[in-house]
């Protein structure tokens, strides 16, 4: 098949979108399709510049290259997957959240904040509303972006996982005296809450963080707020790491801290799970909720310092326990069947 | 501004640009939209999705300059663009009512065609300035539409690796396999050489028509001890290919630029071309760099019986071709000099 994988992209700045489209193309093209990727350049501000663009995609055509049939178009983020096709696929990453569940969240976007935010809000409901059911068949990247599209579009579609990258390569190794928390460094992630946890701890509990710093303000507020409560000893920043590096982190941690805020997927659970470790998470924090089993492959604690003490506690005390729930959540990935093999025939059936 | 699924000279320019410019110190990205130029009316509505995108900045960052390369993208708005033109819709200009294409042929044909020439005559303006590939497409640039611009000649890809060998029996024609090209042409030429004249032929065939059509062509004339079909090969055959020929022909049909003729002068051979080729007449210097032609197989034949029958003077006319290729300042540091400033 001849399939155009198409999305939308912010020029100079690679996010997780861009990964997950690289990836989708390398397994179409290992599949023995012909696939090649668009990306159409995206501009989200001022607000008003957000329907010019969405009327751009209307207006190209995928049909056809050279005369030659093009099979199939995948969609993957807005506004790209509003190009029209007679045989398209949306495997849905995102809508313009800042449209719906973001709206008055002045971080994502600030739509409310504009005179014409309203009426482009409107603008971007109803395009979605009329023209993603246009699409042959709707997928999403997790059950918490199936529920926005269901909630605030009236539109049913099914998740459709994939695996992080390099799947095979997560192990697991007798544990370490340290929980692992791997996310990049900002206000959302919430290191900030798992600092304040570790404070209530009674076990003493050992952190050890790996990712980038979103800002310097960001990493120097959480490092403050470590000295402030006398944890220097009992945290760890590692900062960006290698993907090896983090894999042995994976491999050697207790379990695996992932409190965000709200998150639309998260990697980090299935690499949690695919390295056999149980996944402490939050009841506020999405896509994880959609694998961690509480009690059975990880702790779903509330998304305050005290609740969360209790978790890592717990684990650490147990780690016999720590060890069975690791083992159920590997058992839980496999029953998943989440493979790149499935995700290929969903979205070309 | 790309057609999906088809990778051409277009696309190994703008990834040579965007290569040298990081290698410059810049943060470079390519911005691919796509094109379909079918049906008409399709041509404008993605002319008016590029005037829709908004490269201005870019994750609250500016943009300080955007490169448009290719119509319709070289029109999207940019408060600090400049165009280095690849070509216009060709289609609208020298290439309406042309026997290979078909835009005339719609009822709205030649609406759309105003209206291409009217968005590029008011659009193209609205940059700090317009570079061409070659003076060919400068002048219809001019001719067309009133517009001035620069030719910028593009180095072609690993210009460091081509070099040169003592000449072999054959005439190398290196080209994708399509009726622009004019492989049959010579085919009629070789037919009419008075000297046993063998070319070697490579290039994958775009239209497998038209390659039929070549085959019968050299089975009818005989010529098949004469000619030799490569089909595609590697950059290094190719290059191996240029050292050894005698010389190259290249005789295409209005060609805008044709990094053919660049290769040989850098491979030090002389260049068998035609009046009508366009972008190799600007490099080839007859009589002295190669020998222009008449388009058609009588004179061809003549040319390539000239070339063939003093081998020293092909030898010198290849030296001089070198010379003229370093004189012209053709390289990448020139390039984006130009487009930077």
């Amino acid at each position: 098949m001849k399939i155009l994988v198409a999305t939308s992209g912010v020029p100079f700045i690679r996010g997780a979108a861009e990964i997950l489209a690289g990836s989708l193309l390398e397994e179409l093209s290992e599949a023995g399709h012909e696939a090649e990727l668009t990306v159409i350049p995206f501009k989200d501000y001022p607000p008003n510049r957000i329907p010019d663009q969405i009327l751009a995609c209307r207006l190209l055509d995928l049909t056809e290259s050279c005369g030659i049939r093009i099979d199939r178009v995948i969609g993957l983020n807005f506004p790209a997957y509003l190009i029209p096709h007679p045989h398209k696929v949306i495997w849905l990453q995102h809508q313009h959240r800042s449209a719906y569940d973001l709206w008055d969240q002045p971080a994502a976007g600030g739509l409310v904040h504009s005179p014409d935010g309203p009426v482009i809000r409107e603008t971007i409901r109803r395009a979605d509303r009329e023209l993603i059911p246009e699409a042959e068949a709707i997928y999403t990247q997790s059950l918490k972006v199936s529920d926005r599209l269901l909630r605030y579009c009236g539109i049913a579609a099914a998740p459709l996982y994939y695996p992080p990258a390099n799947a095979l390569l997560f192990y697991k190794s007798p544990p370490a005296d340290y929980f692992f928390f791997p996310s990049p460094i900002n206000a959302a992630n919430r290191q900030w809450l798992a600092i304040q946890a570790l404070a209530q701890c009674r076990e003493r509990v050992r952190i050890r963080f790996a990712g980038e710093p979103g800002s310097r303000t960001q990493q120097a507020e959480c490092v403050h707020a470590a000295r402030k409560l006398k944890l220097n000893d009992r945290i760890e920043w590692l900062g960006g790491v290698s993907e090896d590096r983090k894999r042995d982190l994976y491999a050697h941690c207790l379990g695996v801290v992932f409190p965000p805020a709200d998150e639309d997927y998260g990697c980090v659970t299935l690499e949690a799970m695919l390295s056999s470790k149980p996944v402490i998470t939050c009841s506020d924090s999405g896509g994880p909720l959609e694998f961690v089993l509480d009690r059975q492959t990880g702790l779903v604690a509330q998304p305050t310092s005290e609740s969360l003490a209790q978790a890592m506690d717990m684990l650490w005390a147990d780690r016999g326990c720590g060890a069975a729930m690791g083992e159920a959540g590997r058992a839980r990935y496999r029953d998943l069947h989440i493979s790149w093999a499935n995700v290929v025939e969903k979205l070309l059936c | 501004m790309r057609v999906p699924f088809v990778r051409g000279g277009a696309e190994v320019l703008a990834e040579d640009l965007c290569r040298v410019l990081i290698e410059a110190g810049h943060q470079a990205e390519i911005v691919a939209i796509p094109f379909k130029s079918y049906p008409p009316e399709r041509i404008l509505d993605q002319l008016l999705a590029c005037r829709l995108l908004d490269l201005s900045e870019t994750g609250g960052a500016p943009v300080d300059r955007l490169i448009g390369l290719k119509f319709p993208a070289y029109l999207i708005p940019h408060p600090r663009k400049v165009i280095w033109m690849l070509h216009q819709h060709r289609q609208a200009y020298d290439l309406w009512q042309h026997p290979l294409n078909d835009l005339h042929t719609y009822a709205n044909g030649l609406d759309v065609r105003s209206a291409i020439h009217a968005a590029d005559m008011k659009l193209l303006p609205q940059s700090r300035g317009i570079f061409t590939i070659s003076r060919n497409v400068a002048l219809r640039l001019k001719a067309y539409c009133g517009l001035d611009a620069t030719p910028l000649y593009p180095p072609p890809r690993d210009g460091g690796r081509f070099h040169t060998r003592p000449a072999e029996d054959f005439l190398y024609f290196p080209s994708r396999i399509n009726r622009l090209k004019r492989q049959d042409l010579a085919l009629r030429a070789l037919a009419l050489t008075r000297s046993r004249v063998r070319i070697c032929f490579s290039g994958p065939a775009d239209d497998r028509g038209f390659e039929r059509e070549c085959a019968d062509l050299s089975r009818k004339e005989a010529l098949q001890n004469r000619v030799q079909w490569l089909g595609a090969v590697s950059e290094e055959e190719k290059r191996d290919l240029y050292a050894r020929c005698l010389g190259v022909l290249f005789p295409p049909l209005d060609e805008d630029y044709g990094y053919i003729t660049l290769e040989a002068l850098l491979a030090r051979k002389a260049v068998i071309t035609c009046a009508d080729s366009g972008g190799p007449l600007e490099f080839v210097v007859h009589r002295e760099t190669g020998i222009i032609a008449e388009p058609t197989p009588q004179s061809l034949a003549t040319a390539m019986d000239d070339l063939w029958d003093d081998r020293d003077r092909a030898k010198q006319w290849g030296d001089a071709g070198r010379q003229r290729y370093s004189d012209l300042r053709i390289d990448w540091g020139n390039v984006i000099e130009n487009l930077l400033q």
